[in-house]
């Protein structure tokens, strides 16, 4: 039978034991993936499918078609200009717009809140929005954006010296210089 | 800037003799041209200096700037025919490494004089391996675009185990911790321009790596049932008694002592545990004991004040507790 000051000295705390099994888990690490690899998965999305990109940016132009109208009389009556969206799923894309709510500047640093019109029936809880130029079809950057309670989405993201400036003086009632591609975040 | 041509440079191997030149040149001559080729190395240091005072306080941009003029100044420096700190080359590769300049930090050292190298051998072997470059040079030259393939191999290799074990601890599954590691990565790379070589790059990895967890099992909140994990709401009331002491009498061995077969079945246990774990209990486990976070640090992260954080440590402690002696006793 141990004493008790014998047990205080050998018997793990569950802080040894973490730190234990950290430890073993290190030492269990496959071999570190090759840095071109690394930088081959981390190239965005719209350089490693352009001809899926292409495809999506051609949907815009049903988006002008279809919701021409709605996206100008929305703006008329004093809201914002709906931001032409399309959802990019498994061989499946739908086109709907967005509304901006809220668009705010911290720095370099953008926060945004849009909901999609019409709402699907099932939204994403996760998106990945890629932002496209409005005046070529160039991807600019994407940003992850999340479901709120509310059923907008909301993202932040710092944005490129070059886009902070550009977008420094952008209002939420302005004509937005972006498009979205939203692709569900488990597909990205 | 004020200048001394017989005042040496504190820390470098000076030399401002000015030289005399060749006969077809007047001693006035030639005291200028040294003046001159002293004075930029005097600037080029000053420069570097500034660069990593700039990188100590965390103003990266003011100190890739002040790298970069020192570099400038270096190479004109080092074209000029007069004395010069002997350390300048060596020192003008250091400041292009400390700005992510692998190009002429490599050129600098292909072309190290036999002088300029005495002395110094181990320094410049330093820069040779890019595996013993500071994490600083690694950084700045995977910041930039292009990033140098090598020292991101470098930099990957480096932290790799340490990434790899967070993983595994947070998805207590070998495959899945090989997947966050290497989504981590690319988020990381994803990123990169905005990485800061004078921080805390293994802190900013494995937080990265946690966050990545966090948003997985926050998504797995919003699928509900469907969800793979177990996910606790913060607002659940937690009841503690006074709870015991949170060791592991008679279940555990000294783990100094164990046998492989052992060893295996702990680990197996531990997975199993944490495994078993709510996402918030585990989360604060690791936050708590691995990386070092305090009560009100968590709290803070969570919203919440430190007593409640402090309140589910030990509810994530006895949970833990609980789980392992279950597992022990089922496996004796």
């Amino acid at each position: 039978m141990r004493t008790e000051a014998e047990i205080m000295k050998t018997e793990p705390t569950i802080e040894q034991l973490l730190r234990w099994r950290a430890a073993h888990a290190e030492a269990e690490a496959p071999p570190a993936p090759r840095a071109a690899l690394l930088l081959e998965l981390a190239r965005p999305w719209w350089q490693r499918c352009p001809e899926k990109f292409a495809v999506l940016v051609a949907g815009f132009d049903e988006i002008q078609a279809r919701f021409g109208h709605a996206m100008e009389t929305d703006a008329g009556r004093g809201g914002s200009f709906p931001v032409p969206a399309v959802i990019s799923r498994t061989n499946v894309e739908t086109s709907l717009l967005a509304d901006i709510l809220f668009l705010h500047f911290r720095g370099r640093t953008l926060r945004l809140r849009f909901q999609l019109q019409p709402m699907p029936e099932l939204p994403e809880p996760n998106l990945d929005v890629t932002f496209v130029a409005t005046d070529s079809p160039r991807a600019m950057f994407s940003a992850p954006a999340s479901l709120s309670p509310g059923g907008d989405y909301r993202l932040e993201i710092e944005l490129s010296i070059e886009v902070a400036q550009a977008w420094a003086h952008l209002r939420v009632t302005d004509r937005m210089p972006f498009r979205f591609v939203l692709r569900p975040a488990d597909e990205a | 800037m004020p200048h001394n041509p017989d005042v040496g440079v504190s820390g470098g191997v000076v030399d401002l003799r000015p030289t005399t030149g060749s006969g077809a040149r007047s001693d006035n001559e030639a005291y200028e041209l040294a003046r001159s080729g002293q004075v930029l190395a005097m600037r080029a240091l000053d420069l570097g200096e500034k660069g990593a005072s700039a990188r100590l306080v965390g103003e990266e941009s003011a100190a890739e700037r002040f790298f970069q003029d020192a570099v400038a100044v270096a190479l004109q420096a080092l074209h000029e025919p007069s004395a010069r700190p002997l350390d300048l080359q060596l020192r003008a590769a250091q400041w292009a490494l400390a700005c992510g300049d692998a190009v002429t930090a490599r050129h600098l050292l292909a072309e190290r004089s036999v002088e300029a190298g005495e002395g110094m051998a181990e320094s410049w072997a330093q820069i040779s391996d890019t595996d013993a470059w500071l994490d600083a040079w690694l950084i700045a030259t995977v910041r930039r675009s292009p990033p140098d393939e090598l020292a991101l191999n470098a930099l990957v290799r480096r932290y790799w185990k340490p990434l790899f074990s967070r993983c595994r601890m947070l998805t207590s599954n070998r495959e899945s911790a090989d997947d966050l590691a290497q989504d981590t990565w690319c988020r990381v790379l994803r990123g990169r321009d905005r990485l800061k070589p004078g921080g805390n790059f293994r802190a900013y990895l494995l937080m990265i790596a946690t966050n990545l967890w966090r948003d997985s099992k926050r998504s797995d909140l919003r699928a509900g049932s469907l969800a793979d994990g177990r996910v606790s709401s913060l607002d659940r009331e937690i009841t503690l008694g006074d709870g015991p002491a949170v060791t592991l009498a008679e279940i555990l061995p000294d783990l100094t002592q164990l046998e492989a077969a052992e060893r295996a079945s702990l680990k197996h246990d531990l997975d199993q545990a944490l495994e078993r774990l709510e996402t918030l209990w585990r989360d604060v486990l690791i936050a708590r004991f691995l990386d070092g976070e305090s009560c009100a640090e968590i709290g803070h992260r969570y919203g919440r004040t430190e007593q409640t954080a402090s309140g589910w440590v030990r509810r994530a402690l006895s949970e833990m507790k609980c789980c392992m002696e279950d597992l022990r006793r089922n496996a004796h």
